[in-house]
Parts: structure tokens; sequence; C-alpha cells
């Protein structure tokens, strides 16, 4: 929160101690809940106060509910809820006798509740342990003790040649650093236009540039694969299939900004990215493409990875930062910038794990190959992915500007068992809905920011004739107030009053549901805050009759 | 800033120490209901600490004296102010008569306004006729005073607190600021968190050195060594400004032959400070752009204490880091107004801004001023004024606002000594272990009840406003003091404390535009020209000296007056704790007592080990001169050898331990080593020690 | 540089906040999580004002000035905002802020008199284990000025904000109460809080 609490950790960290969010982690991991002591130990090994250490603690939900022998968190994320309207939540916590967040008193079983897995391909999901189960019967499998790891589909790109599912080589790290001098391959990043692929799609290249330029020798580039939209698992797939390209795009940014050292930010929802993350970088270091003096160049690099601990807000970019350095996630005004002044105070490019993963091929390509991936378009190719609604459900490489029924019908299979597709949320929970009947929408940035939607992530989740719109605005907001950081005024308390207003049995009031939603579009700190509107904006527009409003 | 919780809300400035917060002090019927930091206030920017934010409840304790109180056998029986007043008056007229002025003397509150001092002052000189005054500054920084007007001219620091904020680097030697001047303290702390390089000395790992980039532990009484030690390094690694010695110095000479000697492997034998650790330190200080040495009690309550201070500004001197903003030597005054009583000549040899008595063109101002003789002859210093009372010189005195059988070294000699004399006046706010032997109390005021002025440790006169009456029948201080006076003889002819101001202002050139209306809330720092400017920095073109240069002075490195032997192995150092504020008057009167209500002795784990001592064991603590008990604590924040205990609880009377080592030129006392023997009580079931089985 | 407040010009710094900038040119902005002593933090969101050229309202204590900039302090947007969050902000108190209150005070100035939210409102917890210092934190408004006192101005670093979202709150040291922290008691953080969440015992 404060410069001080920075600064603190910052003098510790400069002597390579733990955070103490890595303490606490391992703490709870170890013996099932967290203890004043483990607090201490926390602010002795990472030079944060004690009384912040009790902060973190209560922060992420990683920490917050007491583990039993048997840990089992339920998925409540959105394609989950399309897929069941969350009867596998009350099923599970009926049939274990348990709320969410409980654990039994002779500490054998405890149960909560995470979002999202990312098995959103096969909803809905339960994590047992550190296995993940998903499918129609997997709370069958839970309840009878015989949880297995449910497959994945492997991933498909739709382009002629394929990116960004194409095994990162390290070979755009090779020709940068034999053809390019860092000012000279910040400028191809630039004239590439590589939008950031996180949602809010801002041009790497000048953020890199602003980087660059400011003063200071110790700059930092970080991965931001903590980005947990319910419904995308596009990280999820970059993170565990093919964590060389992110890993590739991380080396090539610190070269281009002038960093040596770079983080990884993962997901704690999915505890295979870590490892494999993990092993890419020990192979990496192998091959000498990270370490001190990659290929003889001059340039060194090398990479951290972290797990995040169960906060959506930690996908924001300052929030992201905090977590790194062990404290809590929340968010913070900007200016400054991170770009200025990020992790530790000192200037940092964060970019979006997908983003990273574009560099690669600039590198190795070229500004104008890149271009051509999408012509018309925004440049560069998008991952996309599709909820359990799907015939075809899974992750595809796609050009911008391709029409989205073309996406949801030829790639995706459309809706599966004769239903009916009545509306979609792209780009995550803070995105428009976009109704069937605009299903011609091109999938670009600016097609959709005109029908009140987004790109975002790139998620795509799809909603059947069986949902009930009302729920789904509630589903939503709730997911907004329960990850809200809590710190900006508007978010804290105006997602909280606009959950209570589609909880209950009464109408919902327009007028002030207006009031509410200009409040927090107008005065949220960030784009959780911020963002939520737009979904609920979609909802009145298209589904207004469904909503349970009265004017 | 109405609020309707309050009748009366009144800026004023802290009476607890000498940082100076300004604060507001809401009254409700009467009593204080609460206070707060002023936004504004120079030295505290809107903050302040425990004591100046809550520790006012004591100015309403049912134990405040309310009356004047006359003895009678044992004890005392309540009087009227006539009473008082007259038995004061004969007493000190049949005194004076029968052994001359001389054997009459006055101590000075360092605690009570500039215009309560002045008027002290001038009753001790003008309607007594003697120079035997003196103040508490003189068992505190009284060395600093020496050797600042010594080194550089005037008795006061070079800047302000602000200058850690423009400083680049800072040493802080012998102070506990976080502890014992929590506003600058915390001020220190925020520097170092913005990149201010904090090099710290202390034998105890003090909390800001958890925070700065180096601490050195030098043995106690060993400063002088450590601060030769650094210029040594600082000239043999050609870090002086040499422009700024050749123009603005002399003696620099004198001083590179003494430093020969003082090389950091020489220095580590002495003071036990590893070599490499000292000269690391010397380049912090010296190859900052702008640096600030700080310092308190450990280096002034010591025998060669205002030597050690010369030693300090000579690393000043050799590298140019004074008179100007971010370079500053900050003594860190303890009283709200020890600063202040000094300047109004409570002293035994200096008028207003340390004129000497014997100085015939300032005395004769005086004389004309007063209208009356007055004496030439330096005065008592305290120590002077205990022993002259053992032995029969001394008579009588007047201990205005001092604990002196709570606070001063050698308790037993010091109780001896009121014990002795014929007549005592105590004029006080609470019954004290001095006020035992007084012949007659006379209830005085706390600082929330009174007008006039504070000076700080920066040198700044602010306004003091009363928020609400002294309690039952007592009296402001100045009241009382101008009355006696006047019953003595001498009418002062002042209407209020603001004329009292104006008449110290006529007389004296260095506070010549000093003016109640002038000080307003910003303060002034002084010198004040006659036009209201004021000195935020000193000596940004010359110093105040005869020729305009520093001096520098070579003194070399001398042992302590005590020293650990066999019979007394263990070195104690005695300080302050944050929650209390020196002998604990007002503060053991407030719930601060609820926060800290019981000292301890701070000891290192290899000792406690050695004595068979655990945390919470009573121990007694045994001395040449005295012994006490207390309860023990471990802790590995001091060295071997070494203990650690305040002295705010008269149960524990900790300062009867101290015996009379004191400064060579000033007669500070040592509080600060004291050979000692400590060993555990064994008031509780024995624990037996195990048979040593190997 | 030169900024134009509600059609007066000022010359500030450089690095100015637009805040700074309304307070020099003799402007009012209502602010609650804003205090003089502290770095801005932007969480209340109450001192929105309009920016000329600017997309929505911005906040002005975190917002730097730039030379040219016009501002206007009673945009009909911000003003509408910033009472629209008050007013959510009275809605999570169980009872109304005492009226000599910072937020009494700022809810009067931007004239918010109903509160029209029925909904959930913090639970009442009182801490007054310290000689001086209570504790309600059913009054706390999670606006950081007591953290960023302790942390800023002191130095004690005893106080956290804990937990997330709605439930947010603060507490010292490992919650144990201000005693059983590193708080020194200087009274920094009952000086700062706006609705007396913290505040002297004695004038409870």
């Amino acid at each position: 929160m404060s410069k001080n609490l920075v600064e603190l950790v910052r003098r510790t960290h400069a002597v390579r101690a733990p955070t103490a969010l890595e303490v606490l982690k391992a703490a709870i991991d170890d013996h099932g809940e967290i203890t004043d002591d483990d607090r201490r130990a926390a602010s002795a090994a990472s030079g944060l106060p004690e009384a912040a250490v009790y902060g973190v603690s209560t922060f992420y939900d990683d920490l917050l509910v007491a583990r039993g022998e048997r840990h089992v968190r339920v998925c409540t994320g959105t394609a989950c809820f399309a897929a069941t309207g969350d009867a596998h939540v009350d099923e599970l916590r009926d049939a274990l006798g348990l709320a969410l967040g409980q654990r039994r008193a002779d500490g054998s079983l405890s149960l909560g509740e995470t979002v999202c897995l990312g098995f959103c391909h096969s909803s809905p999901a339960v994590r047992d342990g550190d296995v993940v189960d998903a499918g129609a019967d997997v709370i069958e499998r839970v309840l009878a003790g015989a949880t297995r790891a449910a497959p994945e589909p492997d991933w498909v790109s739709a382009l002629p040649r394929p990116v960004l599912t194409e095994p990162g080589d390290w070979s755009g790290l090779e020709r940068a650093l034999a053809e390019h001098t860092p000012e000279s391959l910040l400028e191809e990043v630039r004239a590439a236009t590589v939008r950031g692929r996180g949602g809010a799609g801002f041009p790497a290249g000048d953020k890199w540039g602003f980087a660059r330029a400011s003063p200071g020798a110790q700059k930092f580039i970080v991965a931001n694969g903590d980005e947990g939209d319910p419904g995308s698992y596009i990280d999820k797939y970059l993170m565990e299939r093919n964590p060389a390209l992110v890993l590739e795009g991380m080396a090539l940014a610190g070269y281009a900004v002038g960093a040596d050292h770079g983080f990884v930010l993962c997901r704690s929802e999915y505890p295979l990215s870590k490892p494999s993350l993990e092993a890419a970088v020990d192979e990496a270091r192998a091959a000498g493409l990270l370490g001190e003096d990659i290929r003889g160049s001059g340039f060194s690099f090398d990479i951290t990875i972290l797990e995040g601990a169960g906060s959506y807000v930690v996908g924001e970019e300052t929030a992201l930062l905090a977590c790194v350095e062990g404290l809590r996630g929340t968010v913070s005004a900007r200016p400054p910038f991170p770009a200025q002044s990020g992790l530790y105070g000192l200037p940092t490019v964060v970019n979006n794990t997908e983003t990273l993963a574009n560099i690669p091929f600039v590198a190795r390509e070229g500004a104008q190959a890149y271009r051509d991936l999408s012509p018309g378009a925004t440049p560069g190719s998008k991952l996309v992915c599709f909820n359990e609604r799907f015939a075809r459900p899974g992750v595809y490489e796609v050009r911008f500007g391709t029409p989205i029924r073309e996406l949801c019908d030829e790639l995706a299979g459309g809706m599966r068992d004769g239903h009916q597709l009545r509306a979609m949320q792209i780009g995550g929970p803070l995105a428009g809905i976009l109704p069937g009947s605009l299903i011609d929408t091109r999938f670009d940035l600016d097609d959709l920011v005109a029908v009140g939607c987004m790109v975002g992530h790139g998620g795509i989740v799809a909603f059947d004739e069986r949902t009930d719109m009302r729920a789904l605005a509630r589903h939503l907001l709730h997911f907004g107030t329960s990850e809200s950081c809590g710190k900006c005024f508007p978010c804290r308390i105006g997602l909280r009053r606009a959950y209570e207003m589609f909880s209950g049995p009464e109408p919902v009031d327009r007028t002030r549901l207006e009031e509410l939603l200009e409040a927090l579009e107008l005065g949220s700190l960030c784009a959780h805050g911020g963002g939520m509107p737009a979904p609920i904006r979609s909802l009145l527009t298209h589904f207004a009759d469904e909503l349970g409003l009265r004017a | 800033m109405s609020d309707e919780r309050f009748d009366l809300t009144v800026s004023t400035t802290c009476g607890y120490c000498g940082v100076g917060c300004r604060l507001e002090a809401h009254a409700r019927g009467g009593k204080i209901a609460s206070i707060s930091p002023a936004l504004d206030g120079p030295a505290n920017e809107g903050h302040t600490c425990l004591k100046g934010r809550f520790a006012h409840q004591f100015s309403r304790s049912r134990e405040r004296l309310t009356a004047p109180l006359i003895r009678e056998g044992s004890g005392f029986r309540l009087a009227s102010w006539e009473e008082a007043t007259n038995r004061i008056v004969a007493e000190l007229t049949r005194i004076k008569a029968a052994h001359g002025p001389d054997a009459i003397a006055g101590l000075a509150s360092s605690r009570a306004t500039n215009e309560d001092c002045y008027a002290m002052a001038r009753l001790i000189r003008a309607a007594i006729g003697t120079n035997n005054l003196d103040n508490c500054s003189r068992v505190c920084h009284s060395p600093t005073s020496f050797a600042l007007r010594r080194s550089f001219g005037l008795s006061g620091a070079t800047g302000s607190f602000t200058d850690f904020d423009y400083a680049d680097a800072a040493i802080l030697i012998g102070a506990n600021p976080t502890e014992g001047h929590p506003v600058v303290g915390a001020r220190i702390k925020q520097a170092t968190l913005r990149g201010l390089r904090l090099v710290t000395i202390d034998p105890r790992r003090i909390e800001l050195a958890d925070y700065g980039v180096l601490h050195l532990s030098p043995r106690p009484g060993t400063n002088a060594a450590v601060m030769l030690g650094l210029t040594h390094v600082v000239r043999r690694d050609g870090l002086i400004d040499r422009a700024f010695i050749d123009e603005r110095t002399e003696g620099y000479e004198a001083l590179e032959e003494l430093l020969e000697a003082y090389a950091p492997d020489a220095v580590e034998e002495i003071t036990g400070i590893p070599a490499a650790d000292l000269e690391a330190a010397a380049h912090i200080y010296a190859e900052a752009e702008n640096a600030c040495i700080s310092w308190g009690l450990g280096v002034t309550e010591h025998k060669y204490g205002s030597e050690v201070v010369q030693l300090i500004c000579n690393l000043a001197l050799m590298t140019g880091k004074v008179g100007r903003v971010g370079s500053a030597l900050l003594p860190l005054r303890g009283q709200n107004n020890v600063q202040g009583s000094s300047d109004m000549g409570a002293l035994p040899d200096t008028y207003t801004a340390y004129r000497r008595v014997d100085d015939e063109e300032v005395a004769q101002s005086f004389e004309r001023a007063w209208g009356v003789p007055l004496s030439r002859n330096k005065g008592f210093t305290i120590p002077q004024m205990f022993d002259a009372a053992v032995d029969g010189r001394l008579k009588a005195m007047w201990i205005f606002g001092e604990d002196v059988a709570q606070t001063d070294p050698n308790t037993a000699h010091v109780v001896h000594a009121l014990e002795s004399l014929e007549f005592l006046v105590c004029q006080d706010i609470f019954e004290t272990e001095t006020t035992r032997y007084a012949d007659v109390i006379l209830p005085a005021s706390a600082f929330l009840e009174k007008a006039g002025t504070f000076t700080n440790a920066e040198r700044r006169f602010q306004l003091v406003a009363p928020a609400i009456d002294p309690p039952g029948s007592a009296k402001t201080d100045f009241e009382i003091l101008t009355m006696m006076s006047r019953a003595l003889g001498h009418d002062m002819g002042w209407a209020s404390p603001a004329e009292c101001m104006d008449e110290i202002a006529a007389l004296t050139p260095e506070y010549a535009g000093v003016s109640h209306e002038r000080i307003g809330r910003r303060g002034l720092q002084w010198p004040v020209a006659a036009d209201g400017t004021d000195s935020p920095v000193l000596y940004e073109r010359e110093f105040s000296l005869p020729g305009g240069r520093g001096r520098f002075a070579a003194l070399p490195y001398k042992a302590p007056g005590d020293s650990a032997d066999d019979e007394f192995p263990i070195i104690l150092i005695t300080g302050r704790r944050l929650q209390h504020y020196n002998a604990g008057t007002m503060t053991r009167r407030t719930n601060n007592l609820e926060l800290f209500g019981e000292d301890w002795l701070e000891i290192h784990p290899d000792d406690a080990e050695r004595l068979w001592i655990k945390s919470g064991d009573k121990v007694s603590v045994r001395s040449r001169v005295g012994r006490i008990e207390t309860v023990a604590r471990v802790t590995d924040r001091i060295e071997p050898g070494h203990v650690f205990t305040a002295f705010h609880f008269p149960e524990v009377r900790t300062n009867l331990l101290i015996g009379s080592s004191a400064d060579v030129n000033t007669s500070c006392p040592e509080y600060k080593v004291v050979a000692v023997d400590v060993r555990p009580v064994p008031e509780m079931a024995a624990r037996t020690p195990a048979l040593a089985t190997h | 540089m030169k900024v134009t407040i509600d059609g007066h010009d000022v010359e500030v710094e450089a690095g100015a906040t637009v805040l700074e900038a309304v307070r020099a040119a003799g402007g009012w902005v209502p602010t609650l999580c804003f205090d003089e002593r502290q770095a801005p933090f932007g969480a209340c969101r109450v001192c929105l004002v309009g920016a000329a050229g600017a997309r929505g309202p911005i906040p002005a204590c975190t917002t730097p000035c730039r030379d040219g900039l016009e501002i206007d302090t009673a945009d009909e947007r911000a003003r509408r905002v910033a009472k629209a969050v008050v007013e959510l902000v009275l809605s999570e108190l169980p009872v109304p802020p005492a009226p000599h209150t910072e937020l009494a005070t700022v809810a009067r100035s931007l004239g918010v008199e109903d509160v029209r939210w029925p909904g959930a409102t913090h639970r009442v917890d009182h801490d007054e284990r310290h000689p001086y210092l209570a504790f309600q934190h059913e009054l706390c408004i999670s606006c950081g000025r007591c953290v960023r006192a302790c942390d800023e101005v002191q130095g004690a670093f005893a106080l956290t904000a804990t937990g997330r979202g709605f439930t947010a709150n603060v507490t010292a040291g490992l919650d144990a109460g201000f005693r059983d922290s590193t708080c020194v008691s200087c009274g920094a953080c009952a000086d700062t809080c706006p609705t007396d969440a913290i505040t002297e015992i004695t004038l409870l």
C-alpha cells in the first residue's frame, strides 16, 4: 500500500529473501492454516512489518480457508455457471454437508470455492487437492473419491501457418541478438503495433519505450500470467503447452528495454503452470538461452517464476506488482505508471503472457509479416477459447477480423445437443454481453467496442436458452463484489449494492441502478469497478424484460 | 477551527521535550479535553507523540499542589499565600543579612518559560544579589553549550530539524530519538526510507540502526576516540574541504598532528569498533553532498563530553558541512525549554545570550535596567551548590521545577545537601522526592496553564498560551516570581510575560527583534535582528568568534571517569523510554503508566547466562556509591558487558548509582558510564543451579 | 506551469497535483482519503473534477498538472458521482458519523441528505483495550489514512488494511489491538481518521 512498505521489502529483496506471501503460502500448504507464528516468520524473512503481513494473510483466497487433509475447491466461474446454473455447487455443498469455506471439525475435509480453474471446456470443474477434474459427472466422482485429472482438448490454429500454437524455439531471440540493437528491436515491435492482449489493448512497443526512457540502471519485465477471467483458459495453455514462447518474449522485452530480470506471476488456480514454466526456465538456462551473456551477446537475462494466491484483481498491473512484492494485491493510482515506477519502485514493463508470446514472431519475421497475419484488422493473431456449451470447445488461434459467427459455428461447432445460443460474453466478466442477434460482428477491437463489448482476453462464454438473465446478472455482480480489492469506494461499496439489488426478491430500481453504474464507470480506480457496468448495460439493452426491473 | 465539542481551543507549544511541537489544546469545562498537533508547527508539521498528544491528565491530577504548604514537624500544613510569602521573605532576609547573598542559591526550571526563567534570574540577581543560579542543562547539554561556543561561537543548533530532509547522510551519536524525541525520530526514520544514509553510533542497537546503513557500537566512554578516528580517516583519504579550512577556520595544524595517533586500528583497540566500519562511516559522511550530525546525552553526559562535542565540530569544520541547509549540527536538547532557560541567563556565569557576568558593559546595562548593583562574581553550579550546602557555605535554596533528589547523580549526596540547608523553597506542581525536604512549597503551574515562550532545540522561540487555569489557588510561575520579587523589595514592573520579553529583547542584541507579536505561529530562531529577521541557518558567512573563524580543537582521548573492574565488572548506561519523561512527574500521573508501568534492566544473553538471570528476574544493581533493585530483561540489542535502564520511576531510584564523575569543563554528570555489579535477588523459591557435570 | 481552475489562472510548480492547484487558487474540492501529511492515495474518488478534453472526470489528488490544463471543480458529472460515492459510504455505516467528523462535513457540503441504500452495513466491533485510542471498526471506511499516517508520518507500521472488498477494514498488529502491536501511541491515526473510527477514548 504505502511507498514505505515497498521500500522495506525492496531492502530485503536486494538480499534475495522470500516475500511474505511466499512464506504464508508455504505455511498453509504445509499445515493447512496460517498461525500468528507463521505471520511472524513471514515478517522476519521478508522485512515486511507484522501488521502488513497480517493484512496480506487476510487478502488472498488461498490463505483464507483452513484446509483439511482433503481440500476440495469447486469452481464458481462463469463457464461453470453457464453449464449448470451453479447447481453443481449446491449439490456438492449439500452432499458434503459443508458450507463454502468450511472445514470439518475432525480436520479430514474442507470445501472452498475457486474462480476459475481453466477447465471451461468441460464445465463444471472441481479441484481436489491439486488434481483438477471436470465434466458432467464430476460431482459424482468427487463424492466417490474417484477424481481424476480431466483431459484437455489440444489447441488448434486456424491460420495457414500456426504462430502461437507452434512450440517456441528461441530463434526469435537468437536472431534479435545477432541482428538487432535494443533500439532497433524496440522500433520493430513499435512498427508491428503489438496491441496488449490482456484487455486494455495498449501498444506494447509504446510501453516498452516509456520503460526504456525511464532513468535507472535496474529494470524489470513482468509477465502477467494471473489474469483470471472466468471462462478463459488461454494463458493456461500458453504457460503449460508453450512456456518457452512466453519466456522468449520476456527475454526479447528485456533486451529492448534494458532489463536483466523478469518475473512471471502465474495463477495458483492452475497448479501445473508453475512447474511447467520452471522446467522451461531450467531448459533454457541449460541451453545458454537464459542467464549471463546469452549467446556471447553481452546481454544477460534471467527469470523467476512466482505463483499468485487467488485474487482476480491481481491481474491489474499495479496490483500484480504488489503481489510480486508479497503485499496485498490492491490497485495503485496511476500515474506513476509501472514503466516509470513499478516493481520495487523501479521501471517495469508489465505485459500479458499472450502479448509476450507474440514477440518472438516479430523478432524473427519482422513487423510487416506480423501485420500480415490479420490483414485489414488488428495486427498479429489471437487465441480465443470456448466454453463447454459449444460442440468443440478448446483454444483456437484465429485472425482478427473474423466474423464471430464463423468462430462459433465453423471452429467451435455451434451449440451442442441442439441448444440455442442466446448470448455470449467475450473477453471476461467485465466485458459487454453480445446477444445472439449480433453474432455477425467482426471479432476485432473497434468492432466489438462499437456494440458495447470487447475482445478483452479472448475467452468466449456462450449462454443458452436455459440461462436466467437475472441470475446471470447476479452471478457476475457476485463475482465483481467478491473480487473487489476493497480500496476504492465506488467499487467496494457500489458493487455490493448492485449485487444486493439483483439478489433479493424485489424488482430492481432502474434509475438507481443507472446512477450506480455511472458512479462505477466514472469513479472507480481501475477497470474492475469501471468495467463491471459493461455487461449489466448489455443486459439492460438486450434483455431488459428478463431482469425484473422497475422503472 | 471551531468544534462544538470544546469550549475553547488554544494554540500552544508542548511542554515535554526539546522538539517543541506546536499543539492545539482543546478545553471543556475548565479541563483539557483533548490535544491535537498543529498542522503548521514548524518542528512537527501536524504530528506529535504520545506525551504531547495524550499525557495531559496530570494537569488535573488529584495530587496537584493547589495551595502553599509550610513544613510542620515531619510533614506539611496548608498555608495562605500571604503566610508563605512572609515566611520566605523573612528567612531569605535573615540569611542574607547573616551570611551574605551568596549563601542563597536558585535552581531555575528548564521546563518553565523564558519569561519565568528570566524573572527568576532577575529575582536571584537583583532581589537577592547573587549569581548562584543554575538550571538543569547542567546535567544534560551544558557540555554542548560550552563546546559550541568554543568551536563556533553560539550556544545552539546550527540549523533546524528540516535539515534532515535536505541531507544526503547523517551521523546520529549518543541519542535514541525514536524514544527521546519521537517526532524528530520519526522525521529521521522517514528520511532514511527516502534514501538518507544514516550512521548510528551507540553502545545499544537503537531502533534507527535498523533503518540506517551502518551501526557502530563503541565501548561506553570512548566517543572521543570514535570522533578522532573518523576525522583521521577523512584526512587520510583526502576527503577534507581544503578551501573551507583555509578560509573559514583556524587551528587545523594542531589537530593534524594529534590525528596521527588515531588510525582505525588504534581506534579499534580503544573502542571495539572494527576498523573497516570506522572507515566506511567516515566515507559515508564525508562523501555526502550534505550531511548532518546529531547527538544527545550519550555524548554529553560523560567526563569528557564537552571535548567530544568539540571533536564533533572538528568533523564538520574539516568537511565544510556547516553553515548551509542540509548540513547542520543538531544537538537534541532534552527539556522543552532547556535551550531557553540557558539563553535567558539562568546560569551562574552569564546573563542573557551567554554574556559573562564579569563583562562590565553587559553588567552595567543590566544594572541600569534593574536599578540595583549586581555581582561580578561567578556563582555556584548545581554540583557546587550541593557541596556548599553540605559544608555550610550555602544556607538556602530556591528550587523551581526540578526534582534533583530523583534526577541528579549521587542521590545520597543530594539528599544530604538538601537536609543540610537551613531553608528550602520548592516551587512545583506536585510533591516530589525533592519537596520532602522543603520548608515552603509553592504550588506552581503546568505548561497548559501559562503564557510565555519556550525556545526549542532549533533556537526557535515559540508561544505558549494557557488553555486552563492553574488548579485551586496555585498561581502561574510568572505571577509567583514577580510577586515574590516585589515582596523582597524588587518590583520588576511587568504587567505580563509579553512585557517581560520586551525587556529581554531590549537588553539582548541577539534577541533584539523578539516579541510575542512577531513570534506568531512560525516562531523566531535567534539571533533575531531588530527588524524581526531571524536565523534558520547559522554561520553561513562567518562564525561568531573573534575573526569570524571556526576553531578546531586538538583534544586527545582520555579514559572515562569510571571503568569496569573485578568488583564492578559491568558498565551501566542510563537513558529514557518513549512513554515517560525524565522523573516521570507528569507522565506517571497519566495513562502512560498503563502503557509502561515498570521499567527493566536490559542485559545481554551472554551476561544473563553467566549470572543465572533470565527475563523477569529481580536483580540488584550495585555501584561504588549505591544499590538499587529492578527487573531484568534479556535482549541482544545491547552488547555483552553493558546494561541499560531508565530513571523514570522513583521507586527504583536509578540515580543512586551515579557517582560524582562529571564533565571536566561543565560538571555535567557522567550518567552514561557507571561500573556496576549485577546479580539476581533471591526472593522467591531459590533457583538452585544444576550441579555442573561437565 | 500555468493551469486554469474555474476560469482563474494559477502558477504551479512541476509535479504539483490538480488538488494542490485548486487549493492554490483558493478553490474547494471535497476529499475523504486525502491528508496533506501523506502521499495522495486515490481511494475515495470524491475529489473528482472536470478537465477540458478528458473523457470523464479526473481525480484531483492523484492527477499531476500539465501546462494549460483547464479544470472545472463544479463539473456536473464529477459532482454527481462524488455525491453518489458519499451516499454509498454513508450507507455502509450502521450509524451516521458524528457531526464534527470530516465525513459528516463533506456530506453536508455535497448536500447528501438521504441515504437510500438499505443493504448490508459493517459489523459493530469496538476495541477499547488501549488507554487512549478507541477503535470502532464499524465506522471504518477503509480510506487508509490511519495506515498511511502510521507508515509515512510516524513510521511505526502498526496498522494494516485487512480483508477484501466490502468487508475490508483496518486493524493493528496481528489483529491484537494497539497495545500488542508496534504502536507508539502517537495518535496520528486518530488525528487523521475522517469518521472517528479511531478516536480518543475520552472523546467518545
